[in-house]
């Protein structure tokens, strides 16, 4: 028997198995979205609408109030929430979870995430985590299929988006060239993986094209970008890990402990090493801008009441954007991590025009004294701009681990200097890396003089793609970006919509025309990335990058008419979004 | 307990439980399974390429703690099938890490066989999806009396030594083919609800203990 074709007879063989068992994979992750959704919906009912009733003694499911001796309800393990007799699913006879909680276990179960995280465990190091190896095998296959037809030439811009704009000398062939390499190193890397000592198998992958991937490569450079993709693109399920995880942080008390948060950070860490140099840099040139100011706090525990009593007295000295704002709105927002929940938010009244504002409010939090010595309490100060716009001020946290509440000489105020964004904290949640090219135009001059500072020109702004994206499986995404002036006033841009499959390099381009580049220097640029789902009826906000600060507008105040490129940490919404 | 579903390509079910069967060429791995499947026997010897799977929705019903039957659950299973020769190994042994439980299969007829299960156990530990998964031994072609190599004890032996349930089954007459993979099933179900419901470090409900912080500890494998 010739022996080469029999290696092409069992590479077709197993291939026609990974085929099957791609199709059972996506019948399961539909499964798995359907019962996201309800879960979705079931905790959306159950949640604690109006945050400032969260002392009063209500059940956090069905809102009904609940005695002081008399029906006074349980501390839910899973949440902390304190629940009605009714609204308790009981596992045996004594040991009982909320509804909510009890909804979230059955998912992880039904989800396969238990085997997940177990494995996780064992293999903490391992990338794309949830990929079955049938699923890395068929795309690596898949690939290579590809590799062997593409010619390692860049594809036309014109092919990405239909955009006009100016070619410059930065578009050169070169980022794809490098993207080309990378992804034929990563391929081999994953090939060693997986098959070890196969060498047979390995050659004979290499060697093949295969129909199917030629006649799918309409246009080569397509296709390059689709592969290329492919190793970007976040992992299938990690949708769901994310909501998995907002969900985690809301019951992480008792559903996982060790489980889920070992994961997490192996997992975080995991996607984001290769991003960090790049984050980093980027804060650097960036330079977050300076928090100043304090907060005076008071916290109490209520033995009486079982609250927890937080006194926001007042701020001073606080900046906002990296000077001082004469229309600075603040407000202060508490979480009690780790529940970062909308349940666990509680907003004072925001102040008007002030930078020294004097609140005086009392935020409580209906929590049993033993639950507190695990939980931090996260104070952060905003400005309100507009209704939706919300800018970070500064923020502190505080362990309540240890905190005498019995000793009556806590009780009163202190101060506590406010601290830049913390990582630790958590609250925001890097996503992946917006790739930006940002530069400035003068219609009248060419030449970079400084007398061009106060002239008005256009702020270009090209998105140039997306690295290290967790999540954001298929469909169309598009950019919404504002830029604030030092006044206060918002310039607002939307990108079209360009096709996520045809990923990698993107060109989605927003003009910001009449700003001065003076401005520019204290100006702040948002950049929404938004997701639109091709089933689902909305828009989803993948995450937002932000840039502001001198230091980052410098090099374009130096040399404004030529690309500054830029990576920016995408965050999730959370902090931006809901304050 | 347990019966055949109906429709195997639309959604509807409740879990989906991936098992897989590993162990020497020959033993009956493939046979086996297409008994489990399409309860038939094929006395044809074909070498199965690699890997493969075959797929059953059963009905589970889970015992609720207090002895009585509890809630009934659509199981979709995947049951992977894997070459037993060495030069798949690789490709083999890289499925391990995706499955939930393990038939870990020999034929009763095959002294060697038997032998290499040791082999095949620590191929398991490293590549499997946690240190001590589930796994079921099975002895297969129980029906060859005749050609037996391997006595029950023997197997019985390595088996506790393991701590794993064993089966002596033949695909041939399909007898204990079902209990050996139901009993699997039933372990991966239990292992699953224990990993979500350890007891947690806050301890108590604030209505006594739970009943699960205080179950037999050799129920509980699961490292969680
Ligand atoms: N008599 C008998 N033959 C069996 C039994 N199970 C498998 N066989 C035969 O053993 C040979 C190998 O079986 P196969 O399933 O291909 O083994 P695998 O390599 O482990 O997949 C085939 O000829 C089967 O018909 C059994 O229980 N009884
Ligand atoms: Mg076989
Ligand atoms: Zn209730
Ligand atoms: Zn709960």
């Amino acid at each position: 028997m010739d022996l080469s074709l029999l290696k092409a007879l069992e590479r077709e063989k197993v291939l026609e198995v990974l085929h099957r068992d791609k199709i059972l994979r996506s019948m399961e992750e539909d499964r798995i979205r359907r019962l996201k959704v309800e879960l979705q919906d079931l905790r959306r009912r159950g949640a604690k609408s109006i945050s400032r009733q969260y002392g009063e003694r209500t059940c956090a499911r069905c809102q009904k109030p609940l005695g002081r001796f008399w029906n006074t309800g349980a501390v839910c393990l899973g949440c902390s929430h304190r629940i009605c007799g009714r609204c308790r699913v009981f596992l045996t006879r004594r040991f009982w979870r909320c509804t909510v909680c009890h909804a979230y276990r059955e998912v992880k179960v039904k989800s396969g995430e238990w085997f997940l995280e177990e494995r996780g465990k064992k293999f903490p190091h391992e990338t794309a985590q949830h990929e079955t190896i049938g699923e890395k095998l068929l795309k690596s296959h898949q690939r290579l299929g590809n590799i062997s037809i593409v010619p390692p030439t860049p594809p036309p811009f014109q092919d990405v988006a239909k955009l006009s704009f100016s070619r410059s000398g930065n578009f050169t062939s070169s980022p794809l060239t490098k993207s080309m390499e990378d992804l034929v190193m990563s391929f081999n890397s994953h090939i060693r993986r997986i098959s070890k000592s196969q060498s047979d198998l390995r050659a004979d992958l290499l060697t093949v094209n295969y129909d199917r991937t030629i006649s799918m490569s309409k246009s080569q450079s397509d296709t390059a970008i689709s592969t290329a993709f492919i190793l970007n693109k976040g992992p299938s399920l990690s949708n769901i890990f994310k909501k998995f995880k907002e969900w985690e942080q809301q019951t992480s008390k008792s559903l996982s402990s060790g489980a889920l948060t070992d994961r997490d950070t192996s997992l975080s860490s995991g996607e984001t090493r290769g991003s960090n140099s790049s984050i980093e840099t980027d804060a650097d040139s960036s330079g977050n801008p300076s928090v100043t100011g304090e907060i005076e706090i008071a916290l109490a525990y209520s033995f009486n009441t079982s609250c927890l009593e937080i006194l926001i007295s007042a701020c001073k000295n606080i900046m906002f954007g990296g000077f001082k704002q004469r229309k600075c709105h603040p407000y202060v927002k508490v979480y009690l991590l780790p529940d970062k929940s909308s349940g666990s938010k509680l907003k004072t009244t925001t102040k008007k025009n002030t930078t020294d504002p004097v609140f005086k409010e009392t935020l409580q939090y209906s929590v049993e004294r033993h639950l507190l010595a695990s939980r931090t309490l996260h104070v952060s100060v905003w400005h309100s701009e507009t209704l939706k716009r919300k800018f970070f001020i500064g923020e502190v946290l505080i362990p309540l681990e240890g905190w005498r509440f019995e000793d009556s000489s806590t009780k009163s105020p202190a101060w506590y200097p406010l601290q830049p964004k913390s990582d630790g904290g958590a609250v925001d949640q890097v996503v992946g890396l917006l790739l930006v090219k940002v530069k400035f135009s003068n219609p009248k001059h060419t030449s970079d003089s400084c007398s061009v500072s106060h002239e008005a020109g256009q702020l270009t702004v090209l998105v140039t793609g997306v690295q290290n994206m967790t999540g954001s499986k298929s469909g169309a995404a598009f950019v919404k970006g504002s830029l604030t002036l030092p006044g206060g006033q918002i310039l607002s841009q939307r990108s079209p919509v360009v096709k996520k499959k045809s990923n990698l390099k993107w060109a989605l381009q927003l003009v910001f025309s009449k700003v001065t580049l003076h401005e520019l220097k204290e100006s702040v640029l948002h950049l929404d990335l938004w997701d639109q789902a091709t089933f689902s009826l909305s828009e989803r906000l993948l995450g937002t990058a932000r840039l502001q600060g001198a230091p980052s507008w410098q090099a374009l105040q130096q040399m404004p008419s030529v690309w500054h490129s830029f990576s920016l940490a995408l965050c999730t919404s959370i902090n931006t979004r809901k304050p | 307990m347990y019966s055949a579903g109906t429709t195997m390509t639309d959604g509807d079910y409740d879990y989906l439980i991936k098992l897989l069967a590993l162990g020497d060429s020959g033993v009956g791995k493939t046979t086996f399974l297409y008994r489990y499947t399409d309860n038939k026997f094929n006395p044809k010897f074909i070498t199965t390429v690699g890997i493969d799977f075959r797929e059953k929705r059963v009905v589970y019903t889970a015992n609720s703690p207090n002895g009585t039957t509890g809630k009934t659950f659509k199981v979709h299973l995947q049951l992977w099938d894997t070459a037993g020769q060495e030069r798949f190994r690789s490709l083999t042994t890289a499925f391990f890490r995706d499955a939930m439980g393990f038939l870990l299969m020999f034929d009763l007829t095959s002294q060697q066989s038997f032998l290499n299960v040791r082999n095949w156990m620590s191929q398991l530990q490293a590549n499997a999806y946690c240190e001590n998964p589930d796994i079921v031994l099975v002895g297969n072609k129980a029906d060859l009396a005749d050609q037996r190599e391997v006595q029950e004890k023997q197997a019985k032996e390595l088996a506790d030594k393991y701590g794993i349930p064993y089966f002596e089954t033949s695909a041939a007459t399909g007898a204990e083919v079902d209990k050996s993979v139901i009993t699997l099933l039933d372990l991966v179900m239990k292992r699953m609800e224990q990993c979500v419901d350890k007891p947690t470090a806050d301890g108590h409900n604030g209505e006594g203990t739970s009943k699960l912080d205080a179950a037999p500890a050799h129920e509980k494998k699961c490292a969680c």
